[in-house]
């Protein structure tokens, strides 16, 4: 029985089942993806899920010709007002415009979100194969690394890290926002694909690769990291979501984005003292994680369940 | 017809009486009761003499007990000590202390004490926090057994209000639990040590969870206090606070954001909102000068690359900051747009907001002059903390006005011991926005600005600020020192080394049946003549 | 299986050792400390300088890491510099809050995954099958804060205060012994919110395992044999496939209670519970050095400590898993 994947976002735990269910995905053809693709066009939940991505990266890309007005731009003749056709979601303390605010904020979920997990990866992926491959005393110590990583729970390491870089606002402060939770989630990345290589390091064509003279990376590229790839991009797209959501309660702590750059996390946080009066300066930040999370999660196990039949 | 019309009048008589007697007897104090309060911050230790914070400091104005305490409007009344007496050359105070204080753990209040008291804050090695004030103190006599004479170096007009409230005012221990307890323990809140002579002795402090204090039965007043037991939790979020004010779980919230009191109003209609005056600053400070070699609080000063130029000053600081905006959205209009450097409500304070009226052309002209323009934009850093919601709308609203100069203004947001470390360790900073700390009179004001205080975040070296100080501290009349003041207020606006935009708003909420509380801003809060009327 | 527990408790050490020394350096890189608050409106640098040499602060921080290192095998977990008092106390004081946090969210977690895993197993692909799973899923895809100022809104302001607000209330008496041990039962209305708010989260991902699993066991021959001796299918399902479907769940509820205990730093944050997430937050904040590593220790421990758990209850639910030397 392989051990389990420990720590981090137990979203992405590694069931003791599926690494049967790659063996089998391997022998059934030489190409998963395509009979992937196939599985993946019949799932509603994929397709309903993909649909609020795509959704969600037209607002982010295009925030600056969909938002009807400035996202921080105060207008003290403007405060706390009702949702009128000029503030379709109302306004908030400072009379920023709240439509506003959460069409821009799509840009920094996405943002943090999705650098998030590709940092992780690229970080995550190669110590993964070189501890996989190479084994011994390499392994041993990207591992022990990795351990250290994965015993803090997830929220004390990224806000000792916060704490540390000191959250600033702007660009900077985002890049920071986004290297924090990349740290935490790195060791996901590398004990998922170590697990792989182990699997496949010891079979008799990598043996054979060797003996024909060909050069280890060339081996790792092209038997070895292909294999991983159905399970890192299942992980990846769940990993943005849980990334979207630290990064929101980060910022809910104060601790994440900093104002005035719009944040769902943020506004959520600021605008709940007055959820009696003015309902929806708290609900929509928050029904806007949700769905944003909700999307990423369904294509998510859309893909899962599409790359690893067996897990259904 | 007649008959019946008596019959009623009479009837309507009596039930009248009756009303009229049950009114009057709801009126009168009801012992007993436990109040259950909410802070907003945690307590960080109960060494009352070293510790800073306020939430300490309401603790201690139960627990402990002075020589003489203050009333809302300025009197100063008897509280361990019944009477004294001034000398005419304002050297000698000399106090007569009541017979029967008695402290918690039995021993009695007598000149020794007061001696024993004031020994150890003039003492550095105690390093407690009021020693600044006490520098006119020479020496203290025991003249007799229950009659303690400070004695001063030189008249120093504010001895009694120092003594009173500035932050506990003098705090009595007793020496026999001082002796045998350490900083340690009191700091850690043992029963057995933090002993006072107040009207409510320790029971225990849970770090984060609770604090209980309990009615002293032998307090030297009378009659009080009503209540048996006062329970204080820590509870820090303001939308909980609310939830549990309107399910009557809490009777009273001891500091309550500004910006959430219409919510609260709108919740609890019949809620008693206190509030008065304001008596903290909220500031928008620039930094004059930073240290020459690097290190920092070094003698040697270099002038501030932006803000040691008084035009950029008052460009940004004076003529670009609409206080009137700021007021308007932080606080829904709830607060004084300020400029001077004491606070609305405190002692001897002077209007000086016309100085700097609201004038973007001006500020634009200035910082022309000052060489800033389109070809050389002026752009800074604008640092809060996280302390309180309201610091960073009121940062973001100045940035946005900062925009209006065509300058820009980058916010950064950082924890409060960061902000403390760079607003009073000479850190790298260019501008902040926070309300430092409530003041009683210009006096009290001296640890924050003179040119030698470590709180003097700004870093300016103009010893005419301290010359102020000096003056008015020593001036035994006080017409005179109110002109002082006003000089003073004057010169420092005019100087900008210390930047207001308001007044900061301070609410306390009580429940309905809670009776007998008087509103003393931040300086006091007593429970002694609180009674719970359920 | 003697030797395998004591190999596995000796590895446990270094990696303990290894976090708390990570811990305590990265504090100490943090720009702030304790004395700067300690000192407040009096703070002057010649004081400071003689506070952090009382207090060692001023030594190499390998030093300092040794020391705290004796004075932890001794049984001391040190004092807060802030408040002086004994980390260890205060700790243990917030400990039964986070525990009766953890297993409310955890029963809450399980009431509403067991149903809709055997639901979503036994009608396979069926409008049950779809709620149960979309409900799971939507309950991952909220933030608990999100839930939890729901649930205040709803529970606390609506509805007449039907259910309290704050987490935790102090029931007298019952300090100031060492643990805090206040009626659990009689403060379980006021953590019932708090632990739906955490529970909805965890119930997710237990019911797409549980279901999993389940849905393995139906398709094999475990099942088939047993209908095919004409056992009913309920009996045959809850028995066989709920304990197949055990150990994934037990590695993840261990994980997931392993993540609780200094995690649930929001929905304590929110609803005014003294537990150990905003423990560890606010001694961050404030730079308490050593209540940090106190939390930090205690986090570690639980964390490997739970693990260590999870396999070894393994071995009771699976009789064939066994470890050897």
């Amino acid at each position: 029985m392989t051990a389990p994947i420990r720590g981090g976002s137990t979203r992405e735990v590694d069931l003791p089942v599926s690494e049967a269910a790659w063996d089998g995905a391997r022998e059934r053809s030489d190409s998963p993806f395509v009979q992937g693709v196939k599985r993946l066009r019949k799932s509603v939940t994929a397709l309903v899920g993909l649909a609020i991505v795509v959704l969600l990266l037209v607002v982010a890309i295009f925030a600056d010709v969909l938002a009807p007005l400035s996202p921080t731009t105060n207008d003290q003749t403007a405060m706390f007002q009702q949702p009128t056709w000029a503030h379709p979601l109302g306004t908030d303390q400072m009379g920023r415009d709240m439509l506003s605010r959460i069409i821009y904020g799509t840009r920094i979920s996405l943002l943090v979100g999705v650098s998030s997990v590709l940092l992780a990866l690229f970080v995550g992926v190669p110590f993964g194969l070189i501890a996989g491959y190479y084994g011994g005393r390499t392994d041993r110590v990207i591992m022990r690394m990795m351990d250290l990583i994965l015993a803090f729970p997830i929220y004390l390491l990224a806000i000792i890290l916060m704490v540390i870089f000191t959250p600033t606002a702007g660009l900077l402060g985002t890049i920071k926002v986004t290297g924090a939770i990349a740290i935490v989630r790195i060791p996901i990345y590398a004990r998922l694909v170590r697990g792989s290589v182990l699997s496949i390091k010891e079979k008799e064509y990598i043996e054979a690769c060797r003996a024909l003279g060909l050069r280890d990376p060339w081996i790792v590229l092209r038997h070895v990291l292909p294999n991983c790839l159905a399970p890192i991009i299942v992980t990846t797209t769940l990993g943005i979501a849980t990334s979207i959501i630290v990064e929101a309660t980060l910022s809910f702590l104060g601790l994440g984005t900093q104002p005035p750059t719009p944040s769902w996390g943020w506004d959520l946080k600021a605008n709940v003292a007055f959820i009696q009066s003015n309902v929806w300066l708290s609900l929509f930040p928050g029904l806007a994680i949700f769905v944003t999370v909700l999307g990423f999660n369904l294509f998510g196990d859309g893909l899962r369940d599409a790359l690893d039949p067996r897990l259904k | 017809m007649r008959m019946r019309r008596l019959r009623l009048g009479v009837a309507a008589c009596l039930a009248v009486s009756l009303v009229a007697a049950g009114v009057t007897t709801a009126d009168a104090q009801k012992r007993g009761g436990t109040l259950r309060v909410a802070y907003g911050n945690e307590i960080l230790g109960l060494d009352f003499h070293t510790l800073p914070g306020y939430e300490m400091l309401w603790v201690a104005s139960n627990v402990g007990c002075g020589l003489i305490s203050l009333t809302p409007d300025g009197k100063i009344v008897p509280d361990a000590a019944e009477s004294w007496e001034i000398s005419p050359d304002g050297l000698a105070y000399t106090f007569k202390l009541k017979k029967n204080v008695l402290f918690h753990d039995g021993t009695r209040l007598d000149a020794s004490v007061v001696k024993f008291n004031i020994d150890r804050i003039l003492d550095p090695a105690t390093r407690a926090s009021t020693r600044t004030f006490y520098a006119p103190v020479h020496s203290v006599e025991v003249l007799d057994s229950h009659t303690a004479q400070i004695r001063l170096k030189y008249p120093y007009a504010f001895m009694m209000h120092m003594l009173a409230a500035y932050r506990t005012g003098l705090i009595l221990h007793s020496p026999t639990a001082t002796q045998k307890y350490s900083v340690e323990d009191r700091k850690a809140g043992k029963p057995e040590a933090v002993v006072g002579c107040g009207p409510f002795k320790l029971v225990e402090w849970a770090k984060g969870t609770h604090l209980v204090m309990d009615r002293f039965d032998k307090y030297f007043e009378p009659g009080v206090p009503y209540l048996d037991r006062i329970v204080i939790r820590v509870i820090k979020d303001a939308v909980t606070q609310m939830a549990a004010f309107k399910a009557g779980e809490i009777d009273f919230i001891a500091d309550f954001s500004a910006d959430h009191v219409d919510t609260l109003r709108a919740q609890n209609p019949r809620a008693q909102i206190l509030t008065g005056k304001e008596t903290t600053p909220m500031v928008a400070m620039m930094k004059v000068t930073v240290p020459a070699d690097g290190k920092p609080m070094s003698k040697d000063r270099a002038p501030h690359a932006i803000f040691n130029d008084i035009r950029v000053r008052k460009a940004v600081g004076c003529y670009g900051i609409d206080r009137k905006e700021i007021v308007k959205i932080a606080y829904k209009g709830q607060a004084t747009p300020w400029l001077g450097i004491i606070p609305p409500g405190s002692l001897d304070t002077v209007d000086v907001t016309h100085m700097c009226p609201y004038d973007p052309a001006k500020a634009k002209t200035l910082l022309a002059e000052a060489g800033y323009g389109p070809q050389k934009p002026l752009t800074f850093e604008l640092m809060t903390n996280t302390e309180k919601s309201v610091f960073h709308v009121i940062a973001t609203v100045i940035k946005e006005q900062m925009a209006r100069l065509g300058v820009t203004a980058n916010l950064r947001l950082v924890d409060k011991p960061s902000w403390m470390l760079t607003a009073t360790q000479d850190g790298p900073f260019d501008m902040y926005v926070e309300d430092l700390a409530s003041l009683l009179s210009v006096d009290q004001n001296a640890y924050l600005s003179a040119t030698t205080a470590g709180w003097n975040s700004t870093r300016h070296v103009d010893t005419k600020v301290d010359e102020y100080y000096a003056r008015y501290a020593r001036e035994m009349d006080p017409a005179k020192r109110r002109a002082i003041a006003k000089e003073f207020q004057e010169f420092s606006a005019d100087k900008l080394y210390w930047n207001t935009i308001s007044g900061s708003p301070f609410y306390q909420i009580a429940q309905p049946w809670m009776k007998g509380y008087v509103y003393q801003a931040e300086f006091k809060v007593f429970y002694k003549k609180v009674w719970l009327d359920k | 299986m003697r030797i395998y527990l004591l190999k596995r408790l000796i590895e446990i050490v270094p990696t303990i050792l290894m976090i708390t020394f990570v811990v305590f350096v990265m504090m100490r890189s943090i720009p702030g400390d304790p004395v700067v608050a300690l000192l407040g409106d009096a703070y002057t640098e010649d004081d400071a300088i003689k506070v952090r040499a009382e207090y060692g602060l001023d030594r190499p921080v390998l030093v300092q890491y040794v020391i705290w290192l004796g004075k932890l095998v001794r049984g001391d977990w040190g004092h807060s510099i802030l408040n002086g008092r004994p980390v260890l106390n205060d700790v243990l004081i917030r400990l039964p809050v986070t525990l009766e946090l953890i297993v409310l969210s955890m029963a809450v977690a399980l009431a509403i995954a067991i149903p809709a895993a055997i639901i979503g197993a036994v009608r396979q692909n069926t409008w049950a099958d779809y709620t149960a799973t979309s409900v799971a899923m939507i309950g991952v895809s909220i933030p608990e804060f999100f839930i939890g100022v729901l649930l205040l809104l709803a529970f606390s302001i609506g509805m007449g205060g039907m259910l309290p607000s704050s987490g935790w209330v102090y029931l007298p008496g019952t300090c100031p012994t060492i643990v805090c041990a206040a009626s659990l039962l009689g403060n379980a209305h006021h953590v019932l919110m708090p632990a739906i708010a955490l529970g909805i989260g965890r119930a997710a991902l237990l019911t797409r395992l549980l279901r999993a699993s389940m849905l393995e066991v139906i398709r094999t021959e475990y099942v088939t044999t047993a209908r095919a001796k004409g056992l009913a299918e309920r009996p045959v399902v809850l028995k066989h496939a709920l304990k197949n479907a055990l150990i994934p769940t037990v590695t993840v509820m261990g994980l997931q209670i392993g993540f609780l205990i200094g995690g649930a730093i929001v929905v304590e944050t929110l609803f005014a519970m003294p537990g150990l997430g905003t423990f560890g937050i606010d001694a961050i904040i404030a730079r308490d050095y050593q209540q940090v590593q106190g939390f930090a220790l205690l986090t570690a421990i639980a964390f490997v400590g739970m693990n260590l758990l999870v396999d070894i209850t393994y071995t009771f639910l699976d009789p064939r898993i066994r470890y050897t030397g």
